[in-house]
């Protein structure tokens, strides 16, 4: 893990409790203690309503397909190794559709991807600080 | 919705702009100057009568260029300057900031411009934008995007799968861009292409091959702006601004950009429908973008892009000419600014200067890029976050 030389995600105040909960392998969003929607990406307020009151909820461990590419060509020589490579949004079951994620697919052949795929969540521990939230057909 | 207190009150009377290159050889700022005194010279007026300038940018500043533009240009005064992070979205945003300057009557004349090193000093730009870890990228460049064919791709795939359009379609808009190229003496790549070589290109990023990206270009435009009275008494013939906006909202889906909600403005907002638009000079980043923002402008049915542009309906003799110059795909990247110039030189009872024509247009498609007889121009950036509706005279 400790050579692992692709860019990791810098939190801030908002996402470090999305980024610690990864860690500890559980993908959790803020969910408003008003109107009871859920947000993404982290933010102080709700979007819907403005209220300030949030909780971190666990989210569904599965998902579909919204949408995806893939990715041939590279700008970071650290993902050379890994092309072809599936970029793709995630809705998360159980949020309204209210929570779409960019992720990656994987254990899949990019051929096989499509829009509407059931996916389930598994994590990466990339090195000994950073968990990356992945994708894998269920 | 009423019309829009500035429709007609504003004007394009200048235009300029330098070569389109790999390699410009000067810097942005020479660049910037080259192309705003030629727009200067272009609309009869001397650079102390320039009161506003506005330029914008995308992630990176290009230095502070409006403010040295200023200073090099030795302005001895300047009522407004405007530099604004809109990007690719803003080539028509920046052209309605000098409109509204010039109609609030805080500004005369105000030069808008577009200077870019973007292919010779891009690679280094590119990279350290690559590597961007904060903020909203936290959630994206971890997972490998660092290249805006993955950004835009997931809309492309999503308008796929709903209304069965095809990367075959796709072939058809970089073909027949290119054709456009071909006319135009300023145009970074003129040779033509078949749809056999787009389908052979090589995968960038799924949807979009090689193809279907645009290039990145050295070089720069300038366009001076003044209130429609003072048009009259200048050089050349004015272009009128009839309508616009600039911003962005939220759509129904991945498979719509936010020309669905700025369509309405530009058409109410000038009194005209659809299907007054006689040329559009739309925003292509990539193939698929074009034709999704020519749907969402209204001016084809949403899902009916793909046989449209097979058909050849955005050809120079089409029913609705599109990119007329070759746009980013073909022409060069300007960040969409020269989209501007080209709708206001196709608007002008001239017509295009850098066609191959030697002498009155002939609408002869071997050499002539002239459309014939436009009267409404309808011009758009990056996923319809600005847009405008230009009239010739």
């Amino acid at each position: 893990m400790a050579d692992y030389t692709k860019p990791l995600p810098i939190p801030d105040i908002d996402s470090q409790p999305f980024w610690d909960r990864c860690k500890a392998h559980e993908l959790s969003a803020q969910r408003c203690g008003e109107c009871g929607k859920f947000r993404w990406p982290p933010q102080a307020f709700c979007p819907h309503c403005y209220s300030w009151k949030f909780d971190w909820t666990k989210l569904s461990e599965t998902g579909t397909v919204y949408s995806f590419v893939v990715v041939h060509y590279v700008s970071i020589p650290a993902f050379e190794g890994d092309v072809p490579y599936v970029v793709a949004h995630i809705t998360l079951d159980n949020t309204d559709d209210q929570i779409t994620m960019i992720s990656n697919v994987i254990q899949c052949p990019w051929q096989e991807v499509r829009i509407g795929m059931p996916v389930r969540l598994v994590f990466e521990d990339v090195t000994s600080e950073v968990a990356l939230p992945k994708f894998r057909p269920m | 919705m009423p019309e829009q207190a500035i429709k007609d009150k504003t004007a394009i009377v200048g235009i300029g702009w330098t070569a389109f290159s790999r390699k410009s050889g000067v810097t942005t700022l020479t660049l910037a100057a080259e192309a705003s005194l030629k727009a200067i010279a272009d609309a009869g007026l001397q650079v102390q009568d320039i009161d506003g300038v506005v330029s914008f940018y995308h992630r990176q500043p290009e230095g502070q260029m409006v403010r040295e533009l200023v200073r090099a240009l030795g302005l001895k005064k300047c009522n407004f300057e405007f530099y604004s992070d809109g990007g690719g979205g803003w080539n028509c945003g920046a052209v309605l900031s000098g409109a509204m300057l010039v109609h609030s009557g805080i500004c005369k004349n105000v030069l808008v411009f577009k200077a870019r090193n973007r292919y010779s000093q891009g690679r280094a730009a590119r990279a350290e934008r690559a590597n961007d870890v904060k903020g909203d990228a936290q959630f994206t460049t971890p997972f490998g995007i660092h290249h805006a064919a993955a950004s835009f791709g997931p809309i492309a795939t999503a308008h796929m799968a709903r209304y069965g359009t095809t990367t075959l379609d796709f072939a058809h808009l970089a073909v027949t861009e290119r054709s456009h190229a071909a006319l135009n003496q300023k145009a970074m790549m003129r040779k033509p292409i078949t749809i056999e070589d787009h389908q052979n290109s090589r995968w960038i990023i799924y949807p979009f091959r090689l193809l279907d990206c645009c290039q990145e270009s050295d070089g720069g435009v300038a366009l001076v702006i003044t209130s429609a009275e003072r048009a009259h008494d200048l050089k050349h013939a004015p272009v009128y601004i009839m309508s616009g906006m600039g911003g962005q909202g939220q759509t129904a889906g991945l498979w719509e950009t936010n020309g669905v909600n700025s369509a309405p403005l530009l058409y109410e907002g000038a009194g005209i429908t659809p299907k007054d638009v006689s040329i559009a000079e739309i925003y292509d980043p990539f193939t698929f973008m074009c034709m999704t923002h020519i749907e969402d402008f209204g001016l084809v049915k949403k899902g009916d892009i793909g046989g449209w542009v097979t058909a050849g309906h955005n050809r120079l003799d089409g029913t609705l000419p599109v990119n007329t110059h070759g746009g980013l795909m073909s022409e060069a990247h300007i960040h969409g600014l020269n989209h501007v110039i080209e709708a206001v030189q196709q608007l002008r009872p001239e017509g295009v200067v850098d066609d191959l024509c030697d002498g009155p247009h002939t609408y002869d498609r071997s050499t002539c890029r002239q459309v014939r007889n436009p009267e409404i121009a309808l011009v758009c950036g990056e996923c319809g976050e600005s847009a405008m509706l230009l009239r010739r005279a």
